[in-house]
């Protein structure tokens, strides 16, 4: 059977969202922008026009679950890697949108370029449980009110996978959707097959940011899938309990859920949630501590109480190097949502709480990804699996090294080989340089890079692309 | 019986009740001890030894904030006295403070500026969303000796550089000290900018306004 655990008893799960119905009721959310408060007015919601707060009856949160797509697909540029959703097992995505990158080349922190998301989605598209895209920086060198255009569509470029990332105000719209529409061949695809989505993240506490909600929701009509990614922390930005924090969390997601649902009923949404933890002494976001760890699981079984599609942030790390911190982070923090049953983990990549990207690293969570993978396999226990008859023959004090089910033990799932972690006799590592997993996952993203790209974009479409970031930067401005 | 009210007042710094601090407050006013006396006897030596606690290890963010919140409380009640009596209160230097325009993230700017606070100095908290003139305006009108701007993200962060300019361009960069501060600032940013100082948080910001000001601890 499968290695399943959940965070929540069945009447945790009530209590997180009776609570959450009640802080939507009772104390209500801030909504910036100019679209989500009428919405929520017209619909019942009693909204304070001064403050900007609407306080939602849990009638609206009914309304929006019964209409939200329980299942889709989130396509991609090359359908071989599309992903259903809800999934069965869990895959991967790149964690987003640090601001700095450790350089290869000099082992120095420094700010993100587009040739960093390039070389990182070429480095992500290889790894085999990854299936969504996300610009791992900020693309410094682009303009900074065209940025996240570029960065979207350097990532689109760069890989053929499902691909995600923001939008930061209604002016950048059109240039986006145009941009999506050419990639999917036109509109019709683009809706239909799901190819891109966006990432949103409320502003904790119950905080809508305005430009941001608004563009958002003008996507709607494109029905661009929308993540919904919450990050409460607790002590600052949310309650310092980790069950309350784990109730604003979901409250901000159910209260993102209404408005999106009611300006475009029917728009596939994903339940999500990066949840972090507060340095009592410097007051630091931490997102790489056994509490995220255990709220993000809680609240990947809060999604799928809802019926969701139900992802979490993980494999996160506070560490500022590449190394045993960071592994040891991004363990404690993949394994709880992965044992939640999420359908995507997303961390992939980077260290420093999110904010820098680290190349190698990405081959060495791939590695994470796939113990944890093995981890949640469990143990077949299907009849037969117990061996009786080889246990039999070889008897009392003989091996089973030559027996047919050992053989096939060696080609089948139940038995983990490393890609990264070498088995090797001490002698025989001594003799190789004593290359750590790090070292490997350098010289394995030096022959990456070293191939041709797979799946670069045909010259008319790049071409297309640009045009666009042209009148982006000039118009924009 | 006023140096039991001191050490009440500090107590009431140490454990963060800003409902005692004001009552401690008010007797004082009501028992005719000098409100210059009731800060700087009764409630900074409270602050002192929680700064104390904090740099030891023995006391964390949330003690430092509810200190700064309970010095706030007396303060507020003993200012107009104070002013009345012509008295006033020493302060490390005046701060102007707020998140760049296009930016609603706040968590960060109230942290540093409710740890310069209960370093001493006056804060003047702009909020969020803030245009680059607004600083440059407070600044002016309160005769600040520093500046700070802070941004979350890359995009706004752009902003700071404009906080500079229009520092600049008021005419007030030379008396004026301006500090940058966001996950994605640095100090190589910090310098690229011409701004005078970055810090990584709340509590290095106390040392950074310090040294600009030069301020011995």
């Amino acid at each position: 059977m499968r290695f399943e655990h959940s965070i929540l008893a069945a009447a945790d799960q009530e209590r997180v969202h009776d609570e959450s119905l009640r802080i939507l009721a009772e104390v209500g959310l801030r909504f910036h922008g100019t679209l989500a408060l009428p919405l929520l007015e017209a619909a019942g919601a009693q909204v304070d026009r001064e403050t900007g707060v609407a306080r939602i009856p849990r009638s609206l949160v009914e309304q929006a679950l019964a209409i939200v797509p329980k299942t889709f697909t989130l396509g991609a540029r090359n359908p071989l890697y599309d992903f259903a959703l809800p999934s069965p097992v869990t895959r991967y995505a790149m964690d987003g949108t640090a601001t700095f990158v450790l350089d290869t080349a000099t082992g120095e922190r420094r700010y993100g370029t587009r040739r960093d998301i390039t070389e990182a989605l070429r480095v992500f598209q290889e790894v085999d449980l990854g299936v969504m895209a996300w610009p791992p920086v900020t693309a410094s060198d682009a303009p900074a009110h065209s940025r996240i255009l570029h960065e979207f569509l350097t990532m689109a470029a760069a890989t053929s996978k499902h691909g995600q990332h923001e939008v930061h105000s209604p002016e950048q719209v059109p240039y986006l959707a145009a941009a999506l529409s050419v990639l999917a061949g036109g509109d019709d695809e683009l809706r239909q097959r799901h190819s891109y989505s966006v990432i949103y993240c409320p502003v904790a506490p119950l905080t809508h940011d305005g430009p941001m909600l608004d563009a958002y929701l003008a996507l709607g009509s494109l029905d661009i899938p929308v993540m919904v990614m919450p990050m409460p922390v607790t002590g600052t930005t949310g309650p310092a309990r980790l069950f309350g924090n784990v109730c604003v969390a979901n409250a901000e997601s159910l209260s993102a859920l209404v408005v999106f649902q009611l300006s475009h009923p029917g728009r596939p949404m994903i339940y999500s949630s990066a949840t972090g933890t507060m340095d009592f002494h410097s007051g630091a976001f931490l997102g790489g501590t056994p509490e995220m760890g255990l709220m993000t699981a809680a609240l990947t079984t809060m999604g799928r109480f809802y019926g969701l599609p139900s992802t979490a942030a993980g494999c996160t790390s506070d560490a500022h190097e590449p190394g045993p911190e960071a592994v040891i982070d991004k363990l404690l923090t993949t394994l709880p949502p992965v044992a939640a049953g999420a359908d995507i983990v997303i961390g992939i990549g980077e260290i420093e709480s999110d904010q820098t990207l680290v190349l190698e690293q990405i081959l060495v969570d791939a590695e994470i990804a796939r113990l944890c993978e093995r981890i949640a396999d469990g143990i077949d226990t299907s009849p037969g699996a117990e061996l009786h008859d080889d246990i039999a023959e070889v008897g009392p004090g003989g091996n089973f090294l030559a027996q047919k089910s050992t053989r096939a033990a060696t080609r089948s799932r139940e038995f983990v080989r490393p890609g990264l972690m070498e088995r090797l006799s001490h002698d025989a590592w001594r003799q190789l340089g004593r290359p750590s997993m790090y070292d490997r996952a350098r010289e394995r993203v030096a022959e990456i890079l070293a191939r041709p790209q797979v799946d670069p974009l045909p010259q008319a479409t790049r071409d297309a692309l640009d045009e666009i970031l042209t009148a982006a930067d000039r118009d924009l401005a | 019986m006023t140096a039991e009210l001191f050490t009440a007042m500090r107590q009431s710094i140490v454990d963060g009740e800003a409902g005692a601090a004001g009552d401690l407050a008010r007797q004082a006013l009501a028992t005719g001890v000098s409100p210059l006396d009731a800060i700087e006897r009764g409630y900074v030596p409270g602050l002192t030894a929680v700064g104390e606690a904090f740099s030891a290890g023995d006391m964390f963010l949330p003690d430092m904030m509810l200190a700064a919140r309970a010095m706030k409380a007396a303060v507020e009640i003993l200012e107009p006295a104070l002013k009345a009596s012509g008295g006033q209160r020493q302060i490390a230097g005046r701060v102007v403070i707020g998140t760049i325009k296009g930016d609603i993230h706040e968590i960060g700017k109230n942290m540093v500026a409710m740890m310069l606070a209960s370093a001493g100095f006056e804060i003047h908290d702009l909020g969020v969303d803030v245009p680059a003139e607004r600083f440059a305006e407070k600044a002016a009108e309160v005769d600040a000796d520093i500046v700070g701007v802070s941004a979350l993200l890359t995009t706004t962060m752009a902003g700071q550089r404009n906080v500079v300019q229009a520092i600049v361009a008021a005419g007030l960069r030379s008396r004026v000290k301006i500090i940058v501060g966001g996950a994605p600032a640095t100090q190589g940013w910090a310098d690229e900018i011409g701004a005078d100082g970055y810090s990584e948080d709340g509590v290095a910001s106390v040392a950074l306004a310090r040294q600009l000001l030069g301020i011995s601890a």
